[in-house]
């Protein structure tokens, strides 16, 4: 009897240990179908596991930041010097976990559903507020109140409160635009001394350079299909173009008028001869930075990207897509963005969280991320942008209407892949106007 | 006896209760939301809406995700052939008693151990590039200007380009399974059948292929599952946006459950989980047919 006891003991004592013991993937199970939060997920809540949440978490006192910056990126090497100083200044502790732009985009709302401490996050400003509009915490009070918009970018605080349904929820940084690149030095050797603001001058611009000896227009499969959005955009706005590819409605005219300008560019060889093998990033790496292309449509990130192959002398030039006959947008519309900070609605340090956006978002932070990531300043007093972009600046403030991402053409992600796989090839010039029609409605069946 | 069952329960439950927690639960929970229509994977079961069999239907009706299945159908044939074929071969020859054995296993077995990120780096900015490849330097130096010239990224051959780097990868791996297979047969068999006057060719044939079922069973099992699974792959030979030559259903389902590209698309986790309810049939049924073909123990050595 007394074996037995002692058995069950023991059973029950193994039980309750292999439990314990499991206490933490326990915890997680309902998060195993969201394959990024299991293991950051638990870490965050139980204070057993205390590798990225130290002590002070349990105080009540840290701040948790979720940033979509690898830790090795020069943005967040630059906040995480901000964050310092910051605390330094305040006494504010901030525990920043760089999670990376895959970390956040799977890992943070199953985090925010499952209760994580986490009280700020960044990312794009289109998924904050379109993706995770419903966990956000409405600025517009801590704005007034902290004066933040004095010294604010007037367009993107407008852009962040239009994405936020009519409020702000959101606090823009590292300000990118989303426009044709250029080589000065080759048009200036092509004899091109203004930048094309029509369709016709495109057209003569891209003769002239090609006459030079140069390829005008490369281009990578990770952005061709913005090309085919904003010409789409240009003739009948960027709202109809999304309907059109949602739709698959095909038959709008203007898709037609968008491949037959892109077979006319092919037809006349304006386009790099292995366009249709540009794996990105071999397009903005051995063409455009090597110097052998002289224009690449792509975001104002791009000077950063390939400074080490393009040299400190490349001389960027920039200018919006050009504006077409009969067309309903102008130079004046482009995609352009920024990332931005919001606040978990949660959030029971908000206060401080917004100290902590408008400490990363103003004057020295913002001069510092500017300069180590050759990105735009947010903050309106830091004037001076990184010589890199100096001609991104005009083109900048000129934009009055704002596209989404790729204009339009990747509105619908059932479409996306088969847009670009025939748009590449009516580039390449092995698929003419009538065939990228064709091949689209096709796909539509 | 009375006691044993106590004890049988007692012993078994820690290992039940974990195994329905993270693994009978999630196969319910996901073939459930297969036939919802829910926007964040994690949404509360409250907001998911009922929607039937229309995540299915959709599936059926969108050419894309008939492309996926489409690549992933062919990556499992054509690149199963291929790398069976050549791990098969390699297993082989590296067992026949061939010096630096342990070389030649190392190299193709090598890899492996290399980051698949790194692997795919190399095959398509370098091997495969237009411009400085190496498939190009080799065609201009043998004067073979169909080599020279191929276009192995563009869109119409970036699947096979995919593949080639895939298979490449994946050799090493099955030629270790092989080749343990192989080791594990006795050499008396081929003594024997040497005295016998078999050749190396007839003794492969009839000694080395047959003892080797169950292995190849194993193999085909796995190179099964890893195909249904493809997914680094795919999205290291389209970065940012996906690509026709080489979406696969798992690439797809990501798209629906965390949105595509840099765009905002629509999301639904259902979607996700319908694909990953058609895929498991698909392993299901392989295994299957796999175990109808193969039947175990039909030799014993």
């Amino acid at each position: 009897m007394k074996k037995k006891m002692l058995s069950a003991l023991l059973c029950a004592a193994m039980v309750a240990a292999t439990l314990t013991g499991c206490g933490g993937s326990g915890d997680s199970a309902p998060a195993a179908e969201a394959p990024a939060a299991t293991e950051e997920a638990p870490a965050a809540e139980a204070p057993a596991a205390t590798e990225e949440a130290p002590a002070a978490e349990a105080t009540g006192d840290t701040l948790v930041y979720w940033s979509m910056w690898d830790a090795a990126e020069p943005q967040a090497q630059a906040i995480s010097q901000s964050i310092e100083k910051f605390t330094a200044e305040t006494g504010i502790a901030v525990d920043v976990q760089f999670k990376g732009r895959t970390g956040i985009r799977e890992g943070l709302q199953p985090a925010l559903d499952a209760g994580t401490n986490i009280d700020l996050f960044d990312e794009d400003i289109d998924r904050v507020n379109t993706t995770w509009g419903s966990y956000l915490l409405d600025l517009e009070d801590l704005a007034k109140a902290n004066d933040y918009e004095a010294t604010a970018n007037a367009g993107l605080m407008a852009a962040c409160r239009e994405v936020g349904g009519g409020t702000l929820k959101s606090i823009p940084y590292q300000p990118n635009v989303f426009a044709y690149f250029y080589n000065v030095a080759i048009f200036e050797e092509a004899g091109v001394t203004a930048v094309p603001t029509t369709w016709d001058e495109f057209l003569d611009t891209c003769q002239k350079i090609k006459d030079a000896g140069y390829t005008p227009i490369t281009n990578d499969n990770a952005y061709i299909s913005s090309l085919f959005g904003y010409h789409m955009s240009r003739l009948i706005g960027e709202a109809a173009t999304e309907e059109v590819v949602k739709n698959g409605d095909w038959d709008n005219e203007a898709v037609l008028k968008t491949a037959q300008a892109y077979e006319e560019l092919a037809s006349k060889g304006y386009f790099s001869e292995t366009i249709e093998s540009n794996q990105w990033p071999a397009g903005q790496n051995t063409e455009l930075a090597m110097g052998t292309a002289a224009m690449y449509l792509n975001g104002s990130w791009l000077p950063n990207e390939v400074k080490d192959i393009a040299g400190e002398d490349f001389n960027w030039g920039c200018f919006s897509y050009p504006a077409v006959e009969g067309g309903v947008d102008g130079t004046e519309a482009s995609n352009y963005g920024a990332q931005v900070f919001a606040i978990n609605a949660k959030s029971q340090k908000a206060e401080q969280a917004f100290q902590l956006i408008t400490y990363l978002t103003k004057g020295e932070a913002d001069a510092l991320l500017s300069e180590m990531s050759v990105g735009i300043p947010a903050d309106s007093n830091n004037a001076e942008w990184p010589a890199l972009l100096n001609n991104v600046k005009p083109v900048m403030d000129s934009l009055t209407t704002r596209y989404p991402w790729g204009a339009g053409a990747e509105a619908n992600a059932d479409m996306t892949p088969i847009i670009i796989e025939n748009f590449t090839k009516l580039c390449g010039g092995s698929l003419d106007a009538q065939g990228f029609v064709d091949a689209l409605k096709a796909a539509g069946n | 006896m009375k006691k044993n069952k106590t004890m049988i329960v007692v012993f078994l439950a820690p290992a039940v209760i974990m195994f329905s927690l993270i693994f009978v639960y999630p196969i319910v929970r996901t073939v459930l939301m297969s036939f919802f229509k829910i926007e964040g994977v994690t949404d509360a079961m409250s907001k998911w809406q009922f929607s039937g069999l229309a995540n299915y239907i959709k599936l059926f009706n969108t050419e894309l995700f008939r492309i996926s299945m489409w690549n992933i159908f062919r990556i499992w044939l054509v690149g199963g052939l291929i790398v069976m074929g050549l791990a098969l071969l390699f297993a082989a020859i590296l067992t026949s008693g061939i010096r630096f054995k342990n070389v030649f296993r190392a190299i193709i077995y090598m890899p492996n151990v290399v980051s698949a990120v790194a692997l795919a780096t190399m095959w398509l900015q370098y091997v495969f590039s237009p411009k400085f490849g190496l498939f190009k330097t080799i065609g201009k130096a043998l004067h073979w200007e169909w080599l020279e010239k191929f276009q192995w990224l563009d869109p119409s051959h970036l699947f096979t380009a995919l593949l080639v780097a895939y298979c490449f990868g994946m050799v090493g791996y099955h030629m270790l399974i092989f080749a343990s297979g192989i080791e594990r047969i006795g050499t008396e068999y081929y003594e024997a059948a040497t005295l016998d006057g078999a050749n190396r060719l007839q003794q492969f044939r009839y000694i080395t292929l047959p003892l080797l079922k169950g292995v190849t069973k194993t193999n085909i099992t796995m190179w099964s599952i890893s195909s249904a699974g493809f997914f680094l792959w795919s999205q290291l030979f389209s970065m940012v946006v996906s690509n026709t030559q080489t979406i696969t259903p798992v690439v797809y389902m990501y798209q629906n459950i965390f949105g595509a590209g840099n765009s905002m698309t629509e999301r639904n986790a259902g979607i996700g989980a319908a694909v990953g309810v058609l895929l498991s049939v698909c392993v299901v049924l392989i295994f299957v047919v796999c175990n109808k073909l193969f039947k175990d123990n039909d030799i014993e050595f």
